[in-house]
Formats: C-alpha cells, sequence, structure tokens
C-alpha cells in the first residue's frame, strides 16, 4: 500500500518537474510570437501615475464599450514606475505627470499628453488656522520656506501670528509626478522637498486629514470627489496668494468644488506648475495597432468623459498637435 | 522490461530532480553577480569610504551617501528584535514546558495565519493603529513631538511581522530537546524553572541564537511593510520618534527614478548589493549556530 502511494507520488513529482520545464520555456515561445504579430495582441498594459490613474480607468471602461476585444491592465504606482516599466518594456504605456527631464528625452522616449490637472497644497479641516489660512492664504515664498528651506517651522510664522505651532511636513515617499511637479514650482526637485515621507497620493492625503498641525500636496484628483465634485471630509486645500498681497482675492478664491478648481487650472488663473500636462509615455513610437488605436480614441472621443472624471481636457492646438504625433501609422 | 522501465524512471527522477537542485543553487548565484556588476560603475566613480560613511544623500548632485540608510535600516531591526525577541522566547517555552500539548496544536494555525498574512497588511494594519498610537499616547509620554511615522512604528510592526516566523523555530527547537534530559533534571529534585534554566536553555542555546539570527535576516530585507510607517526622511534619526529610511525602502521608492538620473540605477544596485551582503552574513552566522546545536 505505502509502497504504491510513494510510486504515485512520485509519478506526480515528476508530472510537475515536466510541468515546471515547460513553463520555463513558455517565455521563450511567447517572445517569438509577440514579435510577429504585435497588431493583433489584445491586451493593452499600462502602469504609473496615481494622478491619471482614475482617468485611465474611465477611459479604459468607455474604451471597452467599443472595442470589447481589446482588454486593458491598469496599475497604479507612482510616476517614476510607469517611466521606468514603460522604458523598460514591461508595460505598453506609462501613465507619466511631471514635466519629462532631458535625460529622460535623451533616452529617446516617447510620450504624449493627454489632458491636465493641478497638485494643490493641502492641509486636514481641523487645523487651528484654517480660517485665517483661507483668508490671507500663503505665497510662494511661504510654501517655499516650508516646503524646501524649512526656515518656517511653525504656524504662527507663516501666517504672521504670534502661536507657535508647529508646522508638520509630509512629502511623497515614492518617486512621482505630484511630487516633482510640487518641487518644480517652488524651484526644486524631489529629493529637495521635507517633511515625513509617505508612499502613494492617497496615503498622503491621509496623514494631511489626520494630523491637524499637517501640510501636505496632493492632485486634484485625490481631494475632490468625483462624484460630489466636493472635498474628501476632512482635507482642506491653502489657497495660494498668487498676487502675494497678503489677501485671497476673489479672483484667486477656486478652490471650493472641483469645477472651480478646474475652471481655473484651464484658464490658467491656478499657475503652471503646480498645474501640468499628464502624459502617456513609451520606449519608442508605440507600434502596436490597438495602442495608436487607444491613443486616437484618447484624444478624440475620449476627451469629453476628462471633465465628469475631475480633469482638465486638452486644448484643441494641443490635441491636433498631440495626435500628428501619432500619425504616419 | 519491467526492470528496465523501473531503472528510467529512477534515473529521471534522479536528474530532474537534480537539475532543480541546481537551479535553486544557482539562483543566489546569479543574483549576485547581476548586482556586482551593475554596481560596478559607482564602486569606480566613488570612494567606498564615501558611499557608506557619507550621510548627504542628493542624487541630481551626485552625492550618494548610504550611511543614513544603513543606521536607520540596523535600527529599525534591532528594535524589532528587542521586541520580538524575548516575546518569542518566553511564549516557546511556555508552550512547549508548561502549557497542555492541546493549546500548541491550537496555536499551530494561529502562528501560520500570522507568517501568512501578506506584508502590506501589516503595514496598512500599522498606519491605522501603530502610527496614530504612537503620535496621540506614547509620544507625548516622553514629551516628544512626533507624527508617529518613526523609527519605532517600523520596529513594532516589524517585531509583530517576525514573531510567527522566530516563534515557531525556538518551538522546533524545544520540540527536538530530549525529553530524557528534562525527565532526568526533574528526577533530580530540580524545579521547572530550574530545569528550564539550566537543561533545557544552554541545550538549545545555539539553536534559539540561529532562530534569532534567521529572524533578523529576515526582518532586515522586510519592505513595504516598513516602509509605509516609518517615514522616509534621509536623516540620521536621533531618537526612537524622528523617521528613518531602511535601505529596502530606499530602492522601493527610488526605483522609479532609476531611468531619470544618470548613475542612479548602479547606485541602487549597490544598495540591493549591501543588503544582499548583509542578510548573507546573518543567515551565514545562524546556520553556524544551527550547525553547532545538531552537531553538540
Amino acid at each position: 500500500m505505502s509502497s504504491q502511494q510513494s510510486r504515485n507520488f512520485l509519478t506526480y513529482l515528476n508530472f510537475y518537474f515536466f510541468l515546471f520545464f515547460i513553463i520555463c520555456l513558455i517565455p521563450n515561445c511567447k517572445k517569438n510570437t509577440n514579435k510577429s504579430s504585435s497588431s493583433t495582441k489584445t491586451t493593452i498594459s499600462i502602469s504609473g501615475a496615481f494622478a491619471l490613474y482614475p482617468l485611465t480607468v474611465k477611459w479604459a471602461e468607455e474604451f471597452n464599450k467599443i472595442y470589447p476585444n481589446i482588454r486593458i491592465d491598469i496599475s497604479a504606482g507612482g510616476a517614476g514606475k510607469g517611466m521606468t516599466d514603460a522604458l523598460a518594456g514591461m508595460v505598453d504605456l506609462g501613465m507619466f505627470s511631471r514635466a519629462i527631464t532631458k535625460v529622460e528625452k535623451d533616452r529617446g522616449m516617447w510620450y504624449i499628453a493627454v489632458t491636465k490637472d493641478a497638485v494643490l497644497p493641502t492641509i486636514s479641516a481641523h487645523n487651528p488656522y484654517l480660517q485665517e489660512l483661507k483668508l490671507t492664504g500663503l505665497r510662494k515664498d511661504d510654501l517655499h520656506s516650508i516646503f524646501i528651506s524649512g526656515k518656517l517651522g511653525d504656524w504662527g510664522s507663516a501666517l504672521g501670528i504670534t502661536h507657535d505651532q508647529a508646522i508638520h511636513v509630509y512629502t511623497r515617499s515614492d518617486a512621482c509626478g505630484a511630487a516633482g511637479t510640487w518641487a518644480e514650482y517652488l524651484g526644486g526637485v524631489q529629493e529637495n522637498l521635507k517633511g515625513i515621507g509617505i508612499f502613494g497620493d492617497p496615503g498622503l492625503a491621509d496623514a494631511v486629514k489626520k494630523d491637524p498641525l499637517g501640510i501636505g500636496y496632493n492632485n486634484t484628483i485625490y481631494i475632490y470627489r468625483q462624484d460630489t465634485k466636493q472635498k474628501y471630509d476632512g482635507l482642506e486645500v491653502i489657497p495660494i496668494d498668487i498676487n502675494e498681497n497678503g489677501l485671497v482675492d476673489i479672483d484667486e478664491n477656486f478652490y471650493g468644488n472641483m469645477d472651480q478648481i478646474i475652471e481655473a487650472i484651464g484658464t490658467g488663473k491656478y499657475p503652471s506648475p503646480p498645474a501640468r500636462e499628464l502624459y502617456f509615455v513609451a520606449k519608442e513610437k508605440p507600434s502596436s495597432g490597438n495602442v495608436i488605436t487607444f491613443l486616437k480614441w484618447v484624444l478624440q472621443d475620449g476627451q469629453k468623459y476628462v471633465l465628469e472624471a475631475g480633469y482638465v481636457p486638452l486644448k484643441n492646438t494641443r490635441i491636433s498637435e498631440e495626435l500628428s504625433k501619432l500619425a504616419g501609422n | 522490461m519491467k526492470m528496465s522501465r523501473r531503472k528510467i524512471i529512477d534515473i529521471l527522477c534522479s536528474s530532474w530532480m537534480l537539475a532543480c537542485l541546481s537551479f535553486v543553487l544557482l539562483i543566489p548565484l546569479i543574483m549576485l553577480l547581476g548586482l556586482v556588476l551593475k554596481s560596478l560603475p559607482i564602486l569606480e566613480s566613488q570612494s567606498v569610504s564615501d558611499l557608506f560613511f557619507n550621510s548627504m544623500w542628493s542624487p541630481t548632485e551626485g552625492n550618494y551617501g548610504f550611511a543614513t540608510f544603513i543606521i536607520s535600516s540596523c535600527m529599525v531591526t534591532a528594535l524589532s528584535f528587542i521586541f520580538a525577541g524575548p516575546i518569542c522566547l518566553l511564549s516557546a517555552i511556555y508552550l512547549t514546558q508548561y502549557a497542555q500539548k492541546r493549546l500548541l496544536i491550537l496555536m499551530q494555525p494561529v502562528i501560520d495565519i500570522l507568517a501568512g498574512i501578506p506584508s502590506v497588511v501589516y503595514g496598512v494594519w500599522g498606519i491605522l493603529v501603530i502610527v496614530p498610537m504612537i503620535s496621540q499616547y506614547i509620544s507625548p509620554l516622553f514629551g516628544v513631538q512626533s507624527s508617529g511615522y518613526s523609527i519605532l512604528a517600523g520596529g513594532v510592526v516589524l517585531a509583530v511581522m517576525s514573531i510567527p516566523f522566530i516563534l515557531s523555530l525556538i518551538i522546533e527547537v524545544f520540540n527536538n530537546i530530549p525529553l530524557e534530559l528534562k525527565e532526568a533534571s526533574l528526577s533530580v529534585g530540580a524545579t521547572r524553572w530550574e530545569t528550564i534554566k539550566f537543561v533545557i536553555l544552554p541545550k538549545g542555546f545555539s539553536g534559539i541564537m540561529a532562530a534569532f539570527g534567521l529572524g533578523v535576516s529576515k526582518a532586515f530585507g522586510e519592505t513595504i511593510a516598513v516602509l509605509m510607517v516609518v517615514g522616509n526622511v534621509s536623516q540620521i534619526p536621533t531618537d526612537l520618534f524622528s523617521a528613518g529610511y531602511p535601505l529596502p525602502a530606499l530602492i522601493a521608492n527610488n526605483y522609479g527614478e532609476m531611468m531619470s538620473i544618470p548613475q542612479y540605477e548602479s547606485v541602487l544596485m549597490l544598495a540591493a548589493l549591501i543588503l544582499f551582503m548583509i542578510v548573507i552574513i546573518f543567515n551565514f552566522f545562524a546556520r553556524l549556530a544551527v550547525f553547532h546545536s545538531e552537531v553538540s
């Protein structure tokens, strides 16, 4: 009985090893078939920026209604991951959410702008100085002193009043577009941003929400709810005093709901950076027909879902510029 | 005929097994080789002492000092060991020496479940429970203001994660100590505690050390759970309530920038190499202890 069992067991073992061996061989076969028939590939893989993730999910949904046989796999992991994955050829498209650096351009990466949004400075709704902050806002210099030079360490001196509750600065730990764009606005790069590093956009929003003395920055889409267009409970935006007169004027006050901020980004009232275009990036100009179809659809029909998803549609001139990058296929 | 069929199966089996074994043996070597090759460029362009003892980290300006990361890693790991070590040792003693057999049987699946929880879940738990607890209750006790994202939070989360791992190893060690030794000690009139102190613990000493060593090396490399609660600030932590930035978190966070800054890839690969070497060294000594415990 037991020898019978052990023989069976060995046969199974052998079978599994054989299976394992076959599986090991598969990637090689796959590579070959991929090369010959890349245009018939039915999956588009996308990874990268948290900022672009919700919109890409929406696009994929709508796109699938028209092209049900093209599957789109999307994962969020920060702009840096999108760039690295795309350059390594692990995904078809990377989502990318900051200005593209010279080094990246030199590596020959291909990119296409698809929409616009912004990074806004955020605080907890329980911040004891919320009312003052909403009245006076913070100037770019103040934000620089808080996030980069670290000279402004307490809320009192940021507002010019005598209180000394320390400012708790939060930043993103992962290489990401929001941090890159925010740092660019303040004249630096991500590594210059001070503060406790939190992983991911939702994580940072949560940390700021919980800490009454905290300050951070988030993409618009993680501040305002897509359904109600209102801010998430517990999260508030610090108005930027753009003309630096020490007051938040009427035309500087556009943080009430999602529609207002989107309009301000679209008309350029909110400065850029921290407003910025969002991109899809790839190692080289996509050769797969499906990817091109998807990108063309995104720039044409896809743009009508942009507003409702909480982003700023590209201007028509920008769209035709970007479409011309796709021409020739 | 039958004989030859059996022979063939025998040969097939052994060759498959040998092939698999050599594959497993080759993996660490291939990894090591890859890491060394990838980190050569940075080792050639910067002095080793600068890389290891400098605490300046600003990749865009070409400063790659690993000191803060290595120190943070060591602090978090040591802290987790301080928390987990005694807890594991004492519960293992209780489970194997005092408790009824039933409790041990009951504990086994609990330990397995704890060990099987994905580390990202431990991380989320850390953010939801440990971080607020430290910022609201523990740090005020010491008169320190802290956001909670700290070395301490990392240490606690890591300790909880390594408990099932170390605990099951130590239980194994105690179960392997011959019952006769214990019986002999008790029969000459030693109390239970004396038996544990003078017989069980010395006999299992090297096994316990091995369990600790393996636990520490596992803790040292743990990434995502620690990354989520430790704060990720590249500074040398001044106390347990300040944020730190361990090596694995450095690699995971900046993996994305690899392509945008020259030399960055090489630097991160060097970080991985350092991690790899430290874990190997820990493992080596732990295995040495295992070897001793089996010989004696």
